[in-house]
Parts: C-alpha cells; structure tokens; sequence
C-alpha cells in the first residue's frame, strides 16, 4: 500500500473491528487475505510465530478458567496480521509526513518523527537480538529460556542510551519543536476500496456482534 | 592450522562480496569502508553465518571467538565479577588489563560504552583462541586504549588473529593485510610488501610512501620512525 495516511486508517478501524468482536475478526481475515500481500512480506517470522505460540498460551489459561479463550486468541490473531502487516508496509518517512499531515507541524510533526525512530529502532532490535543469541552461543551458553532475561537487560539498556545519543545529536543540530515537511501521497484506486472496506468490516463488527 | 575461504560469495540487497584466500597464524588486517561487508564476512569466518555460495573452512582450528563491535552483545553477567565469571576469569585480573578502577560488584551496564569495551577486550584477549576476529575492535576506544589493545594484540604468540576495522591511526604489528574494495576482498600480501598494494592505507602512510619512506610495519613506532627518517 503507498499512501501511509490510507494504511494508518485502515490499521486503527480493522484493529477495532477485530477487537469488538469474532465476526469483526473473521471480517478483518478477510479483508488481510484481499488487500494485502499475505505472508510474502513478513519480515520476522519467528517472532511472529513467538507471538501466536505466546496468545495460545494466555487464551489456554483463559480457556482453563472459564472465560472464551478461543474468542481471544482469534482476535488477538487478526490485530497481529494487521500490525504484521504495517509494519513491513511502512516505509522511512511514512510516518513523519502522516503526523504533520494529521497534526501540523509541531504537534504531527514530532509524533510522526518519534513513531518513526521508534519503529527504525524496532527493526534494529531483531538484529541486535540475533546477535546477542550468537555471543551467548559462542561463550559456550546454551540458549534457553533464562537467556531472554539478560538479552531483554542489554536491549533495553542499549534502547535507552542510543535514545539519549539521538537526543544529543538532535539538539547539537539545533532541534528544538515540530518543522516544516514538505510531503506528497499517492493514492491508487485500489487503496480508496481497500480503505471503504476496513470501514465497512467496523460497521460489520458492531452489526454481527 | 588455517582459515580457507574459497570463492566465497555473500549478496545483500545493497551490497555484494566475493572472498577468497588462505589466512594462517598471525595478525591479518582486514579494511574497508563503512558498509563494505567486513561485519557479514567475520561472521561466516566465525562459522557463525553460512555463505550464500561458496565454502569456508576452517583447518585445525578448535576454538573460536568473533568479538562484535558492540561489547553489551556479549554481556550476560548482571556485575562485572559475574561477565568476567562468565568467561571464565578473575575479576581482578581483568579489571587490571582494562584499566578499570571501580568495585566488582558494580553492575556492568554502568560502565560506559569505553569502559565497556575495554572489559570486554580484557576478557577476550585474556583466553586464547585458535581464531580470533575482532570486529572494530579500536571502536570507543581513545588513543591509550587502542593502544593498551596493541600491546595486548602484539603479545598473541600462536593462533590466526584477524582484525576487520576502518581505523586509521592506531595500530598493532600485523603480518597480513587485507581490503575490501569494490565488493571483493583483495589479498594485499605479507608486510612491508603489502603496502603498495594498500589502497585503504591511512593519508600518513601513503605521504611517507610517496616519499620513498617505506615503514617497516604499521605501528605507531614504526610510522614515526619512517616519518623521522632523513631522505637522502
């Protein structure tokens, strides 16, 4: 999908219409069978993998307790294919020229640049983890589940003083609030259905619910 | 014992490397340009990657160790007695090398990035490896570090030792060098040869050579003693 703006708005409706109800699940299937490239552009297959095994288990212990589990897991199944889905989709800038076409140039301007850094810096963490498992590895330390907490330790340890570099770097560059951004979208016919039929899977999920 | 790369290839969306050659003990550099693939090529060497076409192979080698530029990847102690525990080590031994003066109960994420990197070093060059690549190693660190790490480097006495940076003062006494240019790793030859053949040479080395002052190797006491050296 090329016009971000389309593909924020199709993300927030369908993330509601599946969180509403099954039918707005099945409905939110339907559409990421139609619109979307499937799993041709999933770029992290295991922790897409990690995640399902991980809303198996809490809709299990759901199950066990009395609750709908398998409601949960269903739904829970079609918010992570959306959220696959924008984030292999989105692009450097997507989010920087919705926010200040959304919200101005302070207010959208600085949103759209945090979101952007924040999900720059999210693909660099699948990296940095993969490495972290090979230094482990070659230490001798068999990878196990007691690994994650010191990998998590160094992640968010190594998050936190690249976020201090960056705002170091910014304000040496002179950064203060928001700027003025330029930005231009295209949007194909297609992504105009795409978008009418998110909206139409919402007012399904309310009306089937 | 040796490190054979034959026709080796790797291919990224930006970027491609063609490796060839025979690395046996000593002290190889390998340079190159920020992006050129020295990263992905230290870790198919470390066997830790397999190549998209071609073979590495390493013979007689036993023990390995690929150091990454960043030291936290290695971390897996919460205080620095329990990262040096984790290679095996002494604490006080280490933080001798490292030249580290804090307690060692002190939680190892504290230290800053230098500190960090100078422990992790300490820690690697304190075992010995058959194979040892380090990953910029010189990163984070000022001029008496890479200098301590020179020292250190320069007292291996066995092993392959290899080192992939895109530093251009600080040295240690190396018998190979090795570029990466144009996507294909180009063997420079044993040193001082290898000098004209060295298109990554730092501007001071190419200045002495262009003068006719060809250093013996490239230390820093090799380099001042060229760029001393009377023209006649």
């Amino acid at each position: 999908m090329q016009d971000p703006r389309v593909r924020l708005f199709c993300a927030f409706l369908l993330s509601i219409a599946a969180f509403v109800s099954i039918a707005g699940a099945s409905l939110v299937f339907a559409w990421w069978v139609v619109f979307t490239p499937r799993w041709h552009n999933i770029r992290h297959y295991r922790a897409v993998v990690a995640t399902l095994l991980l809303f198996g288990i809490v809709s299990a212990v759901i199950e066990l307790t009395g609750s709908n589990g398998l409601s949960y897991f269903v739904r829970m199944t079609a918010i992570l294919l959306i959220g696959v889905w924008v984030f292999a989709d989105t692009r450097l800038g997507d989010f920087l020229a919705t926010g200040t076409w959304l919200l101005g140039s302070r207010t959208g301007f600085e949103l759209g640049m945090i979101a952007g850094m924040s999900l720059e810096m999210a693909g660099g963490l699948f990296e940095d983890f993969h490495r972290i498992r090979m230094a482990s590895v070659q230490k001798g330390m068999p990878w196990s589940i007691k690994s994650i907490l010191p990998a998590g330790r160094i992640l968010i340890s190594d998050t936190l003083r690249r976020a201090d570099d960056t705002a170091e770097i910014l304000a040496i560059r002179g950064y203060r609030a928001g700027g003025a951004l330029c930005q231009h979208f295209s949007t194909p016919p297609g992504e105009i259905l795409a978008g009418l039929c998110a909206a139409a899977a919402l007012v399904g999920a309310y009306l089937l619910r | 014992m040796r490190l054979v790369l034959d026709t080796v290839v790797l291919q990224r969306p930006s970027w491609s490397l063609a490796a060839s050659g025979v690395f046996t003990p000593g002290i190889h550099l390998v340079s190159g340009d920020v992006g050129s693939g020295k990263s992905t090529l230290a870790l198919e060497m470390a066997g830790l990657q397999v190549p998209d076409s071609g073979t590495v192979t390493r013979e007689g080698i036993r023990t390995a160790l690929l150091s990454f530029q960043f030291p936290e990847f290695h971390i897996t102690g919460f205080s620095i007695a329990e990262e040096c525990a984790s290679w095996g080590l002494e604490p006080e031994g280490v933080l001798h090398h490292a030249g580290i003066k804090v307690q060692e109960d002190t939680p190892v994420l504290s230290l800053s990035r230098g500190e960090l990197k100078r422990l992790h070093l300490a820690c690697v060059l304190s075992r010995e490896y058959d194979l040892l690549l380090l990953d910029e190693p010189f990163s984070s660190l000022d001029c008496p570090g890479k200098e301590e790490i020179c020292r250190q480097l320069n007292a291996r006495t066995r092993g392959i030792t290899i080192l992939f940076t895109h530093e251009q003062s600080i040295f240690p006494h190396v018998d190979h060098i090795w570029e990466i240019t144009g996507g294909f790793l180009d063997d420079c030859g044993e040193m001082p040869g290898a000098f004209t053949r060295w298109q990554h040479a730092p501007s001071l080395i190419k200045r002495l050579l262009q003068t006719g002052r060809v250093p013996d190797n490239i230390t820093l006491e090799d380099i001042q003693e060229a760029a001393c050296r009377t023209r006649g």
